[in-house]
Order: structure tokens, then sequence, then C-alpha cells
């Protein structure tokens, strides 16, 4: 089992990309409101004000999505179709996604009703 | 990364009879035009001075360090000033200031500019340090300290 955290920088694909989660298999997940560090500094520290220009063309603000995956084929899949469908992780501004191991979890659908 | 190792101790400046902050960042800009070789001051100053008006760099504390991004430097550069008695500036805490550090560098530089600026910050929050910066005798004195502290805590 898998966390996979995906911060998705462009809030615009938020229902596309969750529409891949489905066809890949990911049938649940918790989205939050998230921050870049660039809009919070540049906008809230007053001594950081200057470096407004040098967060030109990044969203200052964005949605992470926590999802468990049970298997690296699903992770794989879900990479494979995020890529047709917001664009390569390489393009500055697409977004972060990253697993982490779990070795423990309740409260998660079971593997027999999932889509 | 270096913060005070980019200093040279002729950019400091100890109470200099100065007026107000546009007096005093005039006079650090000319520091760092004679001694590092900032070619155009006034253009530096202008940047300067366009930096302020977006808003405070002032710490709290008694600190300030007000900074630019310019045309006017090929690398990032720094003068240093402390005022006694210290001078009401738009200080969040409402303290007067009494130590200023003053940076400024190259538009193109964003990356290694804010990582000096925060670093400076960090430094600048520890009051002993700045307790010593207040208590020094003369320009050498602090300029050690200055050196002192980046060796002993990077």
């Amino acid at each position: 089992m898998k966390l996979l955290v995906f911060i998705l920088n462009n809030e615009e694909y938020l229902e596309e990309v969750l529409e891949v989660y489905i066809e890949a298999g990911v049938t649940g997940a918790t989205i939050i409101d998230s921050e870049g560090m660039g809009r919070f500094l540049t906008y809230e520290v007053p001594l950081f004000a200057g470096f407004k220009d040098f967060m030109k063309g990044n969203k200052p603000y964005n949605k992470t999505i926590l999802s468990v995956v049970r298997d690296d084929a699903t992770v794989q899949q879900l990479k494979r179709l995020l890529d047709g469908k917001i664009g390569g992780f390489d393009n500055p501004g697409t977004g972060i996604m990253f697993t982490l191991p779990v070795d423990w979890a309740v409260g998660l659908v079971p593997e027999d009703e999932e889509v | 990364m270096g913060v005070f190792t980019r200093m040279k101790k002729e950019c400091i400046l100890l109470d200099p009879k100065v007026k107000d902050k546009e007096q005093l960042l005039r006079q650090m800009t000319l520091l760092l035009a004679e001694h590092e070789g900032a070619a155009q001051p006034d253009q530096l100053y202008e940047d300067i001075m366009k930096r302020e008006e977006m808003g405070s760099t002032c710490l709290g504390k008694g600190c300030a360090v007000p900074h630019a991004r310019t045309e006017a430097l090929d690398r990032t550069v720094i003068a240093a000033a402390r005022l006694t008695p210290p001078m009401k500036l738009d200080s969040p805490d409402d303290q007067p200031v009494s130590l200023i550090f003053l940076m400024a560098g190259p538009t193109a530089s964003a990356g290694l500019h804010l990582k000096i600026l925060s670093k400076l910050v960090r430094l600048l929050n520890e009051e002993p340090f700045r307790e010593q910066l207040l208590a020094a005798p003369d320009e050498e004195a602090f300029y050690q300290l200055l050196c002192d502290k980046e060796s002993n805590y990077g």
C-alpha cells in the first residue's frame, strides 16, 4: 500500500484529474485546499513583497489530493493517464506527485468493492 | 552560503548623522558605489526606494533589511549601519530601528537574493548577536562580530 500525494498546481484541472483517478482504479481521495510557499511569502510577509515578479506564472493556490493505493501498477497507470490529460510533470507548474509507503491502515474501501 | 563574507569592512557605517531614512539609504548606497563598484548609485538608490514603497522592510526588534534587485549591480552586495539614537521607521512592533543591513543584487539573482535575505533575518533574530552589534566600539569590532557569527553558526 502507498500513500499517493498529488499537489495539483492548476486547480482548473481538478475535475479531469479525479476522473482519471477513477479510471485508474483510485476510487477514494481527500482533496485539500493548499497554498504555495511563494504566494504566502510575497503577499503575506512584507519583507518579501519585492519578489512578486519572481513568482509570476506560478499558481497562488493549489489542491493537494491524498489517496491510498494498493499497488504500484495503479500509480503507474495514473501517472500515464495524467500525463495525457494535464501535460507532463516535467512542465513547470503542472504539480508534484509522490508516494510514501503505508504499513498500516483502516477505513479503506474493501478491495472487492473497488471500481 | 555566505552573508557577511560578502561584506567589506568599508561598507559599515556606525552612528552616522542622518535625519531620515532617505538620507541614511543614500549614504549607504554611496558606500556601495565607492567600495563595491556599483556603477550607477542613483539607479541603485531609486530601486531601493521603489522597494521601500512596496512595503516595510523592518523586521522588528530594532532591525531593518532594505533591499532591492537592480540592473545597477552584477553581484549581490551588502552594507550595514548602526544608528544611535535609533530611528523611528515603519516597524511591525513599533520599536525604533538601530541596525540596518542594506542588500542589493542583480535582478536575475532572485533565488540567491531570497536565500541571503532569509539567513540575514534568522541571524538578526538572535538577541545576544544584536546586543553585541549595538555595543561594538568601532567598525573593525562590528565587522569582526559579523565574521565570527558566520564562521561559528553558518
